[in-house]
């Protein structure tokens, strides 16, 4: 990194200069290990009690998907975390589902080419019963390789925390994530006169109020995929009442909650753009930023890109609140977050390299700098940082407040409304998500009824958990 | 690789028939032993790398086929005989699959031998602009699968941005479920294969037309025949070992095509895109379930085998 984005990076660093301040914790123990020399950019690590140098020399290599905030991280490792510890970072960057596939065959061959990944939480259960993955507590608990004063595990959202352990084990450390949100055109529905809808009902009423020709009453992702359309069915699925397995662990997603989840689901798409069946977040977002489309109900992250003037025709006239509830009265968001764990098939020191990388990632003050740091001069802001210490600094709140309460909305929901059973957590997901998935567009597209689909879908699902 | 193992078959044994064919005394035996000797030994390093690349994977592929082998469960692997072959005898998504492979198939290697062959015929004779037109036909054969399957969804097919949903839209049709509706996206990916690969068909029938002996049209023109019954009796009759070549090899690269129908549709709506290669796929690496994968590919091998096989025995008898 030249000159130029050293500068320009302590720069932003220095306008958040109220969120450097650490945790008093941080500050109680003077720092005993300084050894990496006077580097300003530096200082905050070195509050940590521990020799970050322990690994110098090695070389790690990780995959990740090509997203603004990896971008992010990879900007700053090199500067940063390699100047501190002395470990080489290689970023191997591949879109999400063949992250997904590379990463299995690897840890499954027991080959040890990726020390981590940015991985679905989704598949920490399948990683924990194969043991391909180290449970995290060895890392965190070792006084040698984390100050756990410092680091503030605690800090970390506490849902995210939930969703990446097994059986009460942390297997995989949230770096970054998202709450999804119904976010919709403050400015139309004010002209329109309605009021941002509380429940599923009102949601599809405003759809159909809105819509005509030109301007889409409302979206949803519709691609197929576990990580696609099963990314919204969950939610539905949940807030109407859905159970994914009933007491004796037999699938239920052909229950009469799921029929109906599915056929709201369906109806509600009869006002949305042409063709959404085929679409994913991109998609959608950028109808919206092209003002085609009034509501829909995504990640929060997609925020920073509508509300950027840049990129969006609609800024400022965006509206945000948590999922309308559904008929069970819950209001339910996707708990995702991209978890970082350490193969199993690693040498020990290359283990250690890989557990103060992801240390160093999911600690306040990379997490913070990240936040602000512009990769390029047209980036955006990251608005899925970890900790909740942050997302209280009022200086980050102005940071990603694009409305006066965007920031209550994405606490609220991360904290309120979601838990970690969102998906069925069994190591059999990837096979259950994609067989769900597929019932799911089915239904879109009117190839089968949803009773149809989720029927066939759930014998699957039985057949899959070996029944 | 199929190719050129037919040809290392069809060089070895043109190397055998010359031998036999000379008489046979001792010297020339020795001789003749020698040099057979060491055509094995040029061709032993091709050999060595097919074996290790082409034979090896397979076989491997063969006897995984009978294994369980489900990375994304808690079973241990195992041995269990003929079971993959018995649950894919049910399973309703494999006959789909399969029969969505022999629609896929069928149709667009048809329509690529006729608009190929119409294309060539068209620009048989020198008109204006010959040279770039030919240059434009060939141009989407030298794009790679998987970007023509992009570039079909996003710029060609998305409702109201692409330029067939806005030209079907001037048109007064409206606005259509190119990649959503399941009949119209099995069209579409049909379209696109053949929209890609055309271009074969009217290299090779262009090549073949200019090859014609010219008497027989020059007799049938003096003897008054008109221009189908020319084509009819004249050019179908002598381009007829051309089209078998035409489909034996588009009917080959058909049935394992992948790339573009995975980046147009996924495989989607729901399974209405779904050839036996992509299922075999999804089962494999999306699913985590690889002997039942293997089991779905071994079946794709022995389907392509006998279609292949049953191509060529045509072939041989014309």
């Amino acid at each position: 990194m030249d000159r130029l984005n050293r500068r320009r990076l302590l720069k932003g660093t220095a306008a958040l200069g109220s969120l450097a301040a650490l945790p008093k914790s941080a500050f109680a123990a003077p720092a005993l290990i300084k050894q990496t020399g006077d580097d300003p950019a530096l200082a905050p690590y070195q509050d940590a009690q521990i020799d970050w140098r322990q690994a110098e020399g090695e070389s790690i290599a990780l995959l990740v998907t090509p997203a603004h905030y990896f971008e992010k991280f990879r900007a700053v490792t090199e500067d940063i975390f390699t100047e501190l510890t002395g470990i080489e970072v290689q970023f191997e960057v591949i879109p999400p589902k063949e992250l997904r596939e590379k990463a299995v065959l690897d840890l499954a061959a027991g080959s040890g080419n990726y020390a981590s990944h940015t991985g679905d939480p989704m598949y920490l259960p399948l990683y924990q019963s194969n043991e391909w993955v180290d449970p995290l507590d060895e890392y965190l608990n070792d006084p040698t390789l984390t100050d756990p004063a410092w680091f503030a595990v605690d800090d970390i959202i506490p849902n995210w925390i939930e969703a990446d352990s097994v059986d009460g084990t942390l297997y995989g450390m949230p770096v970054e994530g998202e709450a999804t949100i119904h976010i919709y055109r403050s400015d139309i529905y004010a002209e329109l006169g309605l009021q941002p809808p509380q429940t599923l009902e009102e949601l599809a009423q405003s759809a159909a109020a809105i819509h005509t020709d030109d301007r889409a009453g409302m979206a949803l992702r519709g691609f197929q995929g576990a990580g696609q359309n099963m990314y919204i069915f969950p939610s539905l699925f949940l807030e109407f009442g859905g159970q994914w397995f009933d007491a004796d662990g037999n699938p239920t997603l052909n229950s009469a909650a799921g029929v109906d989840a599915l056929q709201y689901y369906v109806d509600l798409l009869q006002y949305a753009p042409a063709g959404v069946e085929n679409w994913n977040w991109p998609e959608i977002m950028e109808a919206f930023a092209g003002g085609g489309l009034t509501q829909y109900v995504d990640a929060n992250s997609t925020a920073s890109v509508i509300e950027n003037p840049a990129s969006s025709t609609v800024a400022g006239k965006v509206g945000y609140q948590r999922w309308p509830a559904g008929p069970s009265g819950r209001r339910v968001t996707s708990i995702w977050n991209w978890t970082m764990s350490i193969n199993s098939a690693l040498p020990d020191e290359q283990k250690k390299a890989t557990w103060l990388y992801i240390q160093w990632l999911a600690s306040r003050p990379t997490q913070l700098l990240s936040a602000s740091y512009k990769e390029t001069p047209e980036a955006v802001v990251r608005t899925g940082v970890n900790r909740s210490s942050i997302w209280n600094d009022p200086a980050y709140q102005e940071l990603v407040g694009f409305t006066e309460d965007y920031v209550d909305v994405v606490l609220t929901s991360l904290q309120e409304d979601t838990d970690p059973n969102w998906r069925p957590r069994v190591p059999q997901w990837p096979e259950i998500g994609e067989v769900s998935a597929i019932a799911v567009q089915s239904a879109l597209t009117n190839q089968k009824t949803p009773q149809q689909a989720l029927d066939d879908a759930n014998s699957e699902i039985v057949r899959i958990m070996g029944g | 690789m199929a190719e050129s193992r037919d040809v290392l078959v069809t060089a070895t044994r043109h190397v055998v028939n010359e031998q036999s064919l000379r008489p046979g005394t001792p010297g020339r035996n020795r001789l003749r032993t020698q040099e057979s000797r060491f055509a094995w030994l040029m061709i032993s390093p091709s050999l060595l790398v097919l074996l290790l690349v082409g034979t090896v994977p397979l076989a491997a592929l063969v006897i995984m086929s009978f294994t369980r082998i489900d990375l994304a469960s808690t079973r241990p692997n195992a041995f269990i005989g003929a079971d993959n072959f018995i649950r894919m005898a049910r399973d309703d998504r494999f006959w789909h699959a399969l029969w969505v492979m022999l629609v896929y198939t069928v149709s667009s290697v048809t329509l690529q031998l006729v608009i190929g062959l119409a294309l060539a015929l068209a620009l048989l004779r020198p008109v204006r602009g010959q040279g770039a037109l030919r240059v434009a036909i060939l141009l989407p054969m030298i794009l790679a699968p998987v970007v023509v399957g992009l570039a079909w969804r996003t710029l060609i097919l998305t409702p109201d941005y692409g330029i067939i949903d806005f030209a079907v839209q001037a048109l007064g049709f409206g606005s259509q479920p190119w990649l959503t509706d399941a009949r119209w996206a099995l069209i579409s990916v049909i379209t696109i294969h053949t929209w890609q690969w055309t271009p074969f068909a009217f290299l090779v029938f262009t090549a073949t037309l200019h090859a014609l002996p010219q008497e027989p049209f020059e007799a049938a023109m003096i003897d008054g025949a008109g221009a189908w019954q020319r084509f009819r009796d004249l050019t179908l009759p002598l381009l007829w070992p051309t089209i078998i070549v035409i489909v034996i090899m588009r009917t080959m690269i058909a049935l394992r095509a992948f790339d573009a129908i995975f980046s147009a549709t996924g495989g989607g709506p729901g399974t209405a895109t779904e050839i036996l290669n992509l299922y075999a796929y999804r089962v494999s690496f999306t699913s985590l379930t690889l002997g039942y994968g293997a089991a779905v590919a071994t079946m794709l091998l022995i389907v392509t085998a006998v279609i292949s096989v049953m191509l060529f025995r045509l072939q041989a008898r014309d």
